[in-house]
């Protein structure tokens, strides 16, 4: 195709490999650090974050990285750090935002610049995360805004891949932008394998504590953002610190990422730098840690009862257990046609026996044609 | 071609804000619709480019691409009864015209290649959905592939089209009798559609195509046509009377982009009509397990060995991919994630509005994405930048009404078209927490 459409020449041009942008979903429900505390409080999961993230950052000098907040009441940014703190810009004076953020920067000067950036920021957009939760906030709440978080995280990606494919060279940019936004169609299809590596490389990382059982109002966004991962192909990565969500398996499997439940916290950094270091090239050479057995059971909408063979409207998709009262769907309220649900299957008219026989008087006889005498 | 001489005499201002004004060109697009498919026009882009007060034309050109951008966007989102569980025949032609090297490579090549990613969109959208593929051909009307719920069988069947060579004479009546047959035995509760790429004048037909039509109409099969070269008469008359007198099924294609895009609007369900013409149902479906197998054992949809697969929640038939209908005992069987998937379409994300320079002050940067907004210039330039957009905003902020965040134009493309969430009223439960406080408070009061 490509020797007839004249885009050959634009595959000729890779020199560079592509840096990758990692971004980091943190999950910061003070319910459930607190019920870790014993084993890895929240502190020490940060700085095994950060270890991880500079080891990210070191892997390419163009790597970058992101991380959200999903707290209990709202989703954050964490890094860069969007609203407040830069009001006139965003990448360009987080680079030179260098403003003393705490007490102890003549001890970090010989720091590498990237990994002090995003420590600095880190630490303080969290502290003040957690100083601007009030104990009410807390209180009712045991969920996390997990699907704010990811639609942040996807609009930053979309920002970044666009940004990118600007700065190096024209002919990516019309691709990656109808790609990520047109939505309308190629995904995937338009993009050689060569294509692939010079896109920019992002992924996602969601570092979960919190359990699923309070997300169901969550279930439609979290799924659309599953969808629009599967379609650019940004793997999730999942690590569960504890309780056990299904979505997340579900994210895991549809975008192809890594699911790991860790069965000791206490070895987070250990986890992290074995297995969610890889970017996606050096995945396709590697044996992923990843579950096989994923849970896909449905939930009826009446009775929240995990069903094999269930109900569904044709209308609104909304599942059932068994046939709604009134044949009318719970959810949207159309009258429902139960169509052959509990009728007895159809008897074979007599007559077809009659012409059997004729047809078996005049053709050679068949084995059925002749009675078969009772026992 | 009367269209042409009239828009080419009419006023020059009117040529000049139809590009630049999206929602006047809806109407006025629709207008042109009704005198017929074709949406030929002479355009004059250079009269629209002004300089800026710089000397460059680069922030009309900014405009331009932005308003382009917006214009994709604004589409209807009142939250319609859609058929999601659709069946669509797919024909192609595949006769000589199709030879014609107007759109590149040729117009064959190039359906080809559309009707591949259609597939792929389609199921994309639509998983729970059926397809089939038929080509028009020396005057028949040939299988390309059967009707089934698997995009990888249709797009190898399309893929061996591309050796072969297009000949003969189309014949729509053939090609439609097909797809009347293959829709025949659908059920009730889904949506039969054919949609025709069609590049020839003519049809040579072996017999009455209005009979064919009128029976079309009895079976409730909606006709889409995508023409390729121009107008013609009993295409238009077959897509308006299919469709209830809707005459936008009927599109025909200017050039290469404009050919993609009538094809991938076909990708989005269809509205449902009033409820005697589609009747909703309760479908039985099987939520299957995945299992992985410890030795390969053969799959019952194509008696392959493969060690992982789905077992049928009924029969406990195994097969390899989903969604599928079971080989042995019908039941469909699906994964909830392909039920979310068409979620979006059920409840779409609202447009967001345009943000005037008096309301843009609230914000620096876009809530997503964090890039920085244009900074508010003084009152008295605010007429002269808002002289040349409407589609767009002339602050470059869009604002969601449920969470008055503002966002750049790119995130409002990201999040209509791919991820169909509002990043700012998802990032924020205080609204859902307190609505739902009050919701229960007033049911304990």
């Amino acid at each position: 195709m490509n020797s007839v459409d004249a885009s050959e020449h634009y595959d000729l041009a890779t020199t560079d490999l592509a840096p990758s942008l990692l971004t980091i979903v943190f999950d910061t429900n003070p319910h459930a650090w607190a019920a870790l505390d014993q084993s890895l409080p929240l502190s020490k999961a940060i700085a095994n974050i950060l270890v991880f993230i500079n080891a990210h950052l070191a892997c390419n000098y163009a790597n970058e990285v992101a991380i959200v907040a999903s707290h209990t009441q709202k989703a954050t940014w964490l890094y860069p750090s969007q609203n407040e703190s830069s009001s006139s810009g965003t990448a360009s004076t987080d680079r030179d935002g260098d403003l003393a953020m705490n007490g102890s920067i003549p001890s970090q000067t010989n720091k590498y610049r990237p990994f002090r950036l995003v420590e600095e920021q880190v630490t303080k957009n969290l502290k003040d995360l957690m100083d601007s939760t009030s104990s009410d906030d807390v209180r009712g709440n045991t969920s996390t805004m997990l699907a704010g978080a990811l639609t942040l995280a996807l609009s930053h990606i979309n920002r970044r891949t666009i940004a990118w494919a600007e700065e190096h060279g024209g002919a990516d940019l019309e691709d990656a932008a109808a790609d990520g936004a047109a939505g309308t169609g190629s995904g995937s299809a338009r993009h050689s394998a060569a294509n692939e590596d010079e896109r920019l490389q992002s992924r996602i990382l969601i570092v979960s504590v919190s359990g699923s059982s309070d997300s169901a109002h969550q279930y439609i966004p979290v799924m659309n953002s599953i969808f629009a991962c599967q379609r650019l192909q940004i793997p999730i990565d999942v690590c569960k610190l504890s309780g056990d969500a299904v979505f997340l398996q579900q994210a895991c499997d549809a975008t192809k990422g890594v699911y790991m439940a860790l069965s000791e916290p206490r070895g987070l950094l250990q986890y992290l730098m074995m297995a969610f270091l890889p970017d996606q090239r050096s995945r396709r050479h590697l044996v992923l840690p990843t579950r096989v057995d994923v849970d896909f059971r449905a939930a009826c909408f009446c009775h929240r009862r995990v069903v094999d063979v269930g109900y569904v409207c044709s209308i609104c998709l909304s599942i059932f257990c068994e046939p709604p009262p009134n044949n009318e769907c719970l959810t949207c309220g159309t009258a429902l046609d139960i169509g052959d649900h509990g009728t007895k299957p159809a008897l074979i008219p007599r007559k077809k026996k009659k012409k059997k026989r004729v047809n078996g008087t005049s053709a050679a006889g068949t084995p059925m044609s002749t009675p078969t005498p009772g026992p | 071609m009367a269209d042409s001489d009239e828009e080419y005499v009419g006023d020059v201002t009117e040529d000049e804000d139809d590009l630049q004004v999206s929602k006047s060109d809806r109407t006025r697009s629709g207008k042109r619709k009704q005198r017929g498919g074709a949406e030929w026009e002479l355009s004059r882009t250079w009269e629209t480019l002004v300089e800026g007060a710089d000397g460059t034309i680069s922030s009309t050109v900014e405009g331009l691409l932005e308003a382009g951008k917006r214009k994709r966007l604004l589409k209807d989102t009142t939250p319609l009864q859609r058929g999601i569980i659709r069946h669509l025949i797919l024909i192609l032609d595949l006769t000589a015209s199709m030879s014609e090297k107007d759109l590149r490579p040729t117009r064959y090549l190039l359906s080809l290649r559309y009707a591949q990613e259609f597939v792929r969109e389609f199921f994309e959208q639509n998983p729970i959905s059926q397809l089939g593929v038929l080509g028009l051909r020396d005057g028949l009307a040939f299988r390309v592939s059967d009707m089934s719920g698997n995009p990888t069988e249709h797009i190898t069947s399309i893929q061996a089209l591309r050796t072969q060579d297009p000949k003969g004479l189309p014949s729509l009546q053939n090609g439609l009798e097909m797809a009347r047959g293959a829709l025949f035995h659908t059920p009730s509760h889904g949506t039969r559609e054919v949609l025709v790429i069609f590049g020839s004048l003519l049809s040579s037909d072996p017999g009455d195509i209005h009979q064919t039509i009128n029976t079309l109409i009895t079976d409730k099969v909606r006709v889409r046509i995508v023409g390729l070269a121009a107008q013609v008469s009993i295409c238009r008359e077959l897509c308006t009377k299919t469709n209830g007198g809707d005459e936008t099924a009927y599109g025909v294609a200017l050039n290469e982009q404009h050919f993609r895009e009538l094809m991938m609007d076909v990708t989005t369900p269809p509205a449902t009509y009033s409820e005697k013409r589609s009747a909703s149902s309760l479908l039985m479906m099987g939520f299957p397990s995945r299992t992985v197998e410890a030795d390969p054992s053969l799959c019952a949809c194509h008696s392959k060995p493969s060690r992982g697969g789905y077992l049928c929640s009924r029969c406990g038939s195994k097969v390899c991919s989903l969604p599928a209908e079971c080989p042995s005992c019908g039941l469909t069987l699906i994964l909830s994630t392909h039920l979310a998937r068409s979620y979006h379409h059920l409840f779409p994300l609202i447009n967001w509005v345009e943000v005037p320079w008096n309301r843009a002050s609230q914000s620096s940067a876009c809530f997503a994405c964090g890039l920085p907004f244009p900074a508010v210039p003084p009152e008295d330039q605010w007429q002269t930048t808002e002289s040349h957009a409407k589609g767009m905003s002339v602050s470059s902020r869009y604002e969601c009404t449920a969470c008055l965040n503002h966002f750049c134009i790119d995130c409002d493309l990201f999040a209509h078209e791919v991820v169909h969430n509002c990043p700012g009223c998802q990032s924020k439960s205080v609204r859902v927490s307190e609505h739902h406080e009050s919701e229960g408070m007033d049911t304990t009061a």
